[in-house]
């Protein structure tokens, strides 16, 4: 197992300095997940448009405040996270770091509020198909919460080995990136699910 | 003014990491490449019981239960753990070395992709031996008899095919994440978009659909498997579920893969024409840009599969139309290869005579495929033989040809050794003629109305099952010659040196075998389109210095 | 670089100007033998589903051919010498050709494409279908060959492993399903269990059965004799013994054999499912695990599945 020549560890391009494709692969790979929603969500709307009776016996209907809430504070979470990308790119690391933080913070609670709402709820994951699709998107899209919050955890550690930066600071953007993903995720599954009820 | 230049010597690599978890792309590709060929024996012999079973009208071979899991398995293991696997193992080895890079984008991440291969294999062939047996509802295990459980355990065969399912999705689009990445960022200098080879063309077609669709039917799937034990009701009706749904979601994927399939095989097809014809291959632009169309149009056929199924009137005949339409830019490649052999010089060597045998039989699947499109003629044919037939006609006849072609074209390539001319040809003709005689007669069976996955039939369908397991027992005996020629050439065949075919094309101006880093840090700058028979331009810059080093190498070896 | 057309001269014009003619007759020829691969014609759908199969059949062969005639030519004619390694022409391409197999074969597949909506209208077998125990818009009407009203419904209830059909106003059932010649007749499909595939390959027409909802399927026979109705959705270990004949008699027999049903008790209908679930205890390689097999459906007559049958 030899590399033949110094340098470049066989990532090279080149002429160019090594070169770290991370972010368009993640690009990529985030395209092909939103697929899956994707089909989670067109599920859902054809399920619900073709049920005889959508809501299990007892249910009347989903309580909207608390997840309206819950919504809020996902979405400020992007706006933190952005803001700690632009302390960054000026230097402030402390303040990116604090930030980064924040939005992690949010990103708990929310996941605090979404356990919450799941154990005040009267129907199951077999409650027919509404439960069913219910807990599939809430909580398909609460493991990407989770997700988010290791890695944004992950990079906040990384955040302190010196000259972490110097290659790149792709590990970042890509987090970030996810986060806002999971946020638009949130928003059309919101519409969906809480805004859209109908008899 | 450098000219490439290779280390003096180098350890010759032990044949070792073939099973270690290794990131130079070659190595992953050969690891792939095997281990595919390997399921795909085990899934011929699955094949071998299914057309015993059918020799005669009666279920007299094996009990119905396990026909009608080894015809599931069978399906699956072809699919799943044989044509995609392999596949991405040409991906590995021909799209670095086809753009001067000298590895994947992510060799780490290709090499847990390549790794999952054995994992959900094991996980199928398990199956097996779990008590209630493998899934046994067919490839698509369409709800709900695939999630009926008769023993009701959580550990199920249906459970565990569903999981390797999952796991192969995620193999796939680690896969599909890496080639699509590597195409579009690690192209040598020059190489513009149309300079690039054909084949990663087609890759980075297939790869797109497979980054497409395949998040459709992990969704599809994991729904089932929450059905089959988590007792939820997507696609229970009692439930409120729809069980059509699952076909929505399994086909949005599955008809894509199809062309995820072929894509790769046009590729070849599209590269070895002109090496063996000695002419540029025709209309090159075009060829490349119908690989998207079939994309675009790919995408928006699925329901074709689905025509008796109860949707509506205008759903069938708006994807009946569209279905049509991918025909034109097939046909476009089918008339390029034609209008690439006319007038060449042509040179039947083995992987020319697969393309050839390939070529015939994909024209014959086309125009099959052309009447399973038109509604009323698949209400009557659609899930008999005549589809078996067809699809067969594709994968075997045209998809499982292209791939031997490659195989012996870039044979002395990777492995530094020629593989025996005699035994190939001998390989190609039991193939062609084992491939017509096992699935044509299966075209008259079903236009008689033989439905698909029986394990008995009425007697007036025994003749042309007794003619097709003929043919199938013959395909089972061409791969003899196969295995034969691939361990005695590669383990004492004669030497191969960079360029045996006299092709042109960058990974012909590496060595054979290419060093662990392709080029490595002195890649070619490219100075021409590719498949310049017959113009006189060289590929790249100081070609002849490169080509004379590669020759001094080579002499002194 | 690309060259122009070869100069056409006359003889090799000619000669191809033959072997054209010569695939244009054996594609009329294969197109009429593809009627001999079908089985009889017994419903108005037949003849119409026939000969959209017998008109692709003469295009798919003159296709065919032709690609293969090249092939054949170049094998034979266009190969290199035995010692030549050195390259042909580079022609690189030709603008005008892709335009030409690009539009030649878009207007061929969209002829096609309207042939064939012309004919599945024309066919309109689809008809209603509505989830069950819910009045739905209905989704589509379907039409009839001849304007006609249908003469008779039949509930088809579908299980694994049996069919039984309900003649709702003759008060009768039987698992041998009963036609009039010349009749149209709507089905009411239903499964009790899983997906079935309701199919009669003599009349060219097939309808996925699927739980949940009620669909409903209009046909006219116009052949008598007996034919096969078999399964072709996969349902299960005896799935392929999921077989039921299907009759098709004159409006006197067809009447008189729902009157001598009706006076009939109710006994154990056909199913070959639960004739070999009984025996799978004894046999020495029993197989993995399977579905019971439901009940054979009482019905008036039982009928048979194992005389012959036309197709």
């Amino acid at each position: 197992m030899t590399t033949s020549l110094p340098a470049s560890p066989g990532h090279g391009h080149t002429g160019e300095s090594h070169q770290n494709h991370t972010l368009t692969g993640f690009i990529i790979f985030l395209c092909s997940e939103s697929v899956i929603f994707l089909a989670f969500f067109s599920g859902f709307a054809l399920l619900k448009t073709s049920a005889l009776n959508w809501l299990p016996p007892g249910v009347e209907g989903l309580e909207w405040r608390m997840p309206l809430i819950n919504t809020v504070v996902l979405v400020s979470s992007s706006g933190t996270i952005w803001l700690a990308e632009i302390l960054k790119a000026r230097g402030q690391l402390w303040g990116f770091r604090s930030l980064w933080l924040l939005t992690m913070a949010l990103g708990a609670y929310f996941l605090y509020g979404q356990a919450v709402e799941w154990s005040g709820l009267s129907f199951g994951l077999t409650s027919g198909v509404f439960g069913g699709t219910f807990y599939l998107l809430t909580g398909f899209h609460g493991l990407h919460v989770a997700t988010g919050v290791l890695l944004m955890g992950l990079m906040l550690v990384k955040s302190f080995i010196p000259g972490n930066y110097l290659k790149g600071e792709e590990g970042v953007q890509a987090t970030s990136l996810f986060w806002h993903f999971v946020d638009v995720i949130w928003i059309i599954l919101f519409v969906l699910i809480y805004v859209w009820q109908r008899h | 003014m450098t000219s490439a230049t290779f280390p003096a010597s180098e350890p010759k690599p032990s044949w070792t990491r073939y099973f270690s978890f290794n990131t130079d792309a070659k190595v992953i590709g050969i690891q792939y490449i095997v281990l595919s060929f390997f399921y795909f024996l085990i899934g011929g012999l699955l094949a071998m019981i299914i057309r015993g079973e059918l020799i005669t009208p009666a279920a007299d071979l094996v009990d119905r239960t396990v026909y009608n899991g080894i015809y599931t398995m069978h399906g699956t293991i072809m699919l799943f753990l044989f044509i995609f696997p392999v596949l991405n193992g040409l991906n590995n080895l021909l799209i670095p070395t086809m753009i001067g890079a000298p590895d994947m984008a992510f060799p780490r991440l290709n090499a847990v992709a390549f790794w999952l291969v054995p994992i959900f294999g094991t996980l199928l062939i398990a199956s097996f031996f779990v008590p209630g047996g493998p899934a046994y509802s067919g490839w698509w295990s369409y709800p709900p008899v695939s999630i009926q459980n008769p023993l009701g355990h959580l550990v199920s065969g249906q459970g565990l095919w569903l999981t390797a399912v999952a796991l192969s999705g995620v193999s796939s689009i680690m896969g599909a994440v890496n080639f699509v990445t590597t195409i579009i960022r690690m192209r040598a200098p020059g190489m513009s978009w149309f300079r690039m080879p054909v084949f990663c063309w087609t890759a980075l077609a297939a790869q797109s659909l497979q980054l497409i669709g395949l998040p459709a039917l992990t969704g599809g799937a994991a729904m089932l498997l929450f059905d089959l034990v988590a007792g939820t009701s997507f696609y229970r009706p009692e439930g409120g579920g729809d069980p059509v749904l699952y076909q929505h979601f399994f086909w949005f994927y599955s008809h894509p893969a199809v062309y995820v399939i072929i894509l790769p095989v046009f590729g070849v097809f599209s590269e070895l024409f002109p090496v063996y014809s000695r002419k540029p291959l025709f209309g090159y632009v075009y060829v490349a840009l119908a690989s998207f169309i079939i994309v675009g149009l790919g995408l928006v056929v699925w329901v074709h599969h689905m025509f008796p199924s109860g949707v509506a009137q205008w759903m069938r005949n708006l994807f009946m139309v569209t279905t049509m339409l991918i025909a034109v830019p097939t046909g476009v490649k089918v008339f390029a290869w034609l209008g690439t052999l006319w007038r060449g010089k042509l040179r039947l060597t083995t992987p020319m005579l697969f393309c050839l045998g390939g070529l015939f039989n994909f024209v014959f699947a086309g125009i099959t495929g052309i009447m399973l499109a038109t509604v009323p003629v698949d209400i009557h044919v659609s899930n008999t033989y005549f589809v078996v037939g067809h699809f067969h006609y594709v994968i075997y006849g045209a998809a499982v040809m292209g791939v031997f072609a490659a195989v012996y074209h870039w044979f002395p390539k990777f492995t530094g050794r020629m593989p025996y001319e005699g035994l190939g040809k001998l390989h190609v003709l039991l193939t062609f003629v084992g491939a017509n005689l096992n699935f044509l007669p299966m075209h008259p069976l079903g236009l008689m109305g033989m439905p698909r996955r029986v394990s008995s039939y009425d007697p007036e369908f025994a003749f042309w099952n007794v003619l097709a397991s003929l043919g199938a027992f013959l395909l089972g005996v061409s791969i003899i010659p196969f295995l034969l020629n691939m361990v005695s050439s590669w383990v004492r065949g004669p030497k191969a040196t960079h360029n045996p075919w006299n092709a042109i094309g960058l990974e012909w101006l590496l060595p054979s075998p290419p060093p662990e880093d392709n080029f490595g840090e002195h890649v070619p700058i490219v100075i021409s389109r590719p498949y310049g028979y017959g113009t006189d331009q060289p590929l790249v810059e100081n070609q002849e210095a490169i080509e004379h080093q590669l020759i001094l190498k080579e002499a002194s070896a | 670089m690309t060259s122009s057309s070869p100069r056409l001269r006359p003889l090799p014009l000619l000669g191809l100007g033959l072997w054209v003619g010569l695939l244009v007759l054996i594609s009329i020829w294969m197109s009429h033998q593809a009627y001999r691969w079908l089985p009889v014609q017994a419903s108005t759908a037949a003849p119409l589903v026939d000969g959209l199969f017998s008109f692709e059949t003469g295009v798919g062969t003159f296709v065919f051919l032709g690609v293969i005639s090249v092939m054949a030519w170049v094998v034979l004619m266009h190969r290199a010498e035995k010692y030549d390694e050195s390259d042909a022409e580079p022609i690189e391409g030709n603008t005008r050709l892709e335009v030409i197999w690009t539009a030649i074969p878009l207007v061929l597949v969209m002829a096609i494409a309207a042939y064939s909506i012309r004919v599945n209208t024309t066919l309109g077998v689809l008809g209603p279908m509505e989830h069950i125990h819910l009045h739905d818009p209905v989704e589509q009407q379907g039409g009839y060959p001849g304007d006609r009203l249908p003469a008779e419904t039949v509930e088809v209830i579908a299980r694994q492993w049996s069919w039984e059909f309900r003649y709702p106003d003759a008060g009768v059932s039987s698992t041998e399903l009963h036609l009039a010649f010349n009749q149209p007749v709507t089905f009411r499909l239903v499964s009790d269990d899983v997906i079935h595939g309701f199919y009669i390959p003599a009349f060219r027409l097939k309808q996925d059965v699927i739980p949940g909802t009620a669909i409903d399927f209009n046909l006219t026979p116009t052949r008598e004799g007996r034919y096969r109705l078999r399964d072709s959705q996969f349902s299960g270990t005896w799935f392929a013994a999921n077989q039921a004949d299907v009759v098709v008699e004159t409006d006197d027999a067809h009447a008189a054999w729902l009157k001598q049903a009706a006076a009939q008790p109710l006994q154990p209908g056909i199913s070959d499912a639960v004739e070999e679930y009984a025996t799978r205890g004894r046999k020495a390689n029993p197989g993995w695990a399977t579905v019971p097999p439901a009940p054979p459906p009482q019905v008036n007559v039982p009928g048979s599945n194992r005389l012959p049958h036309d197709a």
